[in-house]
């Protein structure tokens, strides 16, 4: 994380997704939660960001069509 | 029978049991691999087509497999290889790269179009439009959309997306992180437009 920002919320915003990827370091990750614990602004956009992420998924997300399960069985080797 | 022709036949039964538990470990997983093909890719034919050529491709190299390593990273290396062989230049490109805004930027714009001050979060997520998402996650600049959907849709962690794509895991972090802004920025423009 950068050492020149200054804006608490703006170092919060900065470390929202490797946070929520969970690779903050140790001490990274206590700095975000205790800033979270007293910024009810931050914590509702890393809410937000979640239910985003969860959304995006579904909503992207297309089942595969029953007939390709098919056709992929019938690739493999015969015995 | 022999001794040797004994060691060979037991040697075939053991090559034979192993690549069916391999075939059907690797279907276990298509749905996964349906999945980001469907998104790597313009159309459902050109999807499937993809899931083919992976399947068969996957079947025929099977024994290239080390067993015991990651069987859907090797899975997913064999889709993104053969998506970029069947030539992603001629599939649609963006016209240009979306805006990159900041993380924060797409809640803001939603709760400032809101109307009523809500900030009832989930109502704020629910503005968005399904087809909005679909439309934005095709927009990515291929590169970008690689990372997002390996890591977003599929699961994998940074260091495994980093192998399947054959790149550095500070690029995927790089990647990652842009594309996931660059959703959200043309996500906000969709839903300032709809407002």
């Amino acid at each position: 994380m950068s050492a020149y920002v200054f804006d608490p919320c703006e170092k919060c915003e900065q470390m929202m997704q490797p946070y929520l990827d969970r690779v903050l370091t140790e001490e990274e990750r206590r700095e975000a939660e205790t800033h979270l614990d007293g910024c009810a602004y931050c914590r509702k956009r890393y809410r937000f960001e979640e239910e985003f992420r969860q959304f995006v998924r579904l909503a992207v997300t297309e089942p595969m069509p029953p007939e390709l399960k098919a056709k992929l069985a019938a690739l493999r080797t015969p015995l | 029978m022999s001794e040797a022709s004994e060691s060979s036949a037991r040697q075939l039964a053991t090559d034979a049991r192993d690549r069916v538990r391999f075939e059907e470990e690797a279907l276990d997983l298509s749905d996964q691999v349906y999945g980001v093909a469907r998104r790597l890719v313009g159309s459902r034919e050109e999807a499937e087509d993809l899931v083919q050529e992976t399947y068969a491709r996957a079947f025929r190299s099977w024994r290239s497999f080390r067993p015991g390593t990651n069987l859907r990273a090797w899975l997913f290396r064999i889709l993104t290889n053969l998506n970029i062989d069947r030539g992603r230049k001629a599939q649609r490109t963006p016209d240009q790269q979306p805006l990159e805004e900041s993380d924060y930027f797409l809640y803001n714009k939603l709760e400032e179009t809101g109307g009523d001050g809500s900030t009832d979060e989930r109502r704020v997520v629910d503005r968005l439009s399904q087809n909005d998402a679909v439309t934005a996650l095709a927009d990515l600049p291929h590169d970008f959309r690689d990372v997002v959907l390996l890591v977003d849709l599929a699961d994998f962690t940074y260091s495994d997306a980093a192998q399947i794509l054959d790149i550095p895991i500070g690029t995927v972090m790089s990647r990652l992180h842009r594309g996931r802004r660059m959703l959200k920025g043309t996500l906000a423009a969709s839903a300032t437009r709809e407002s």
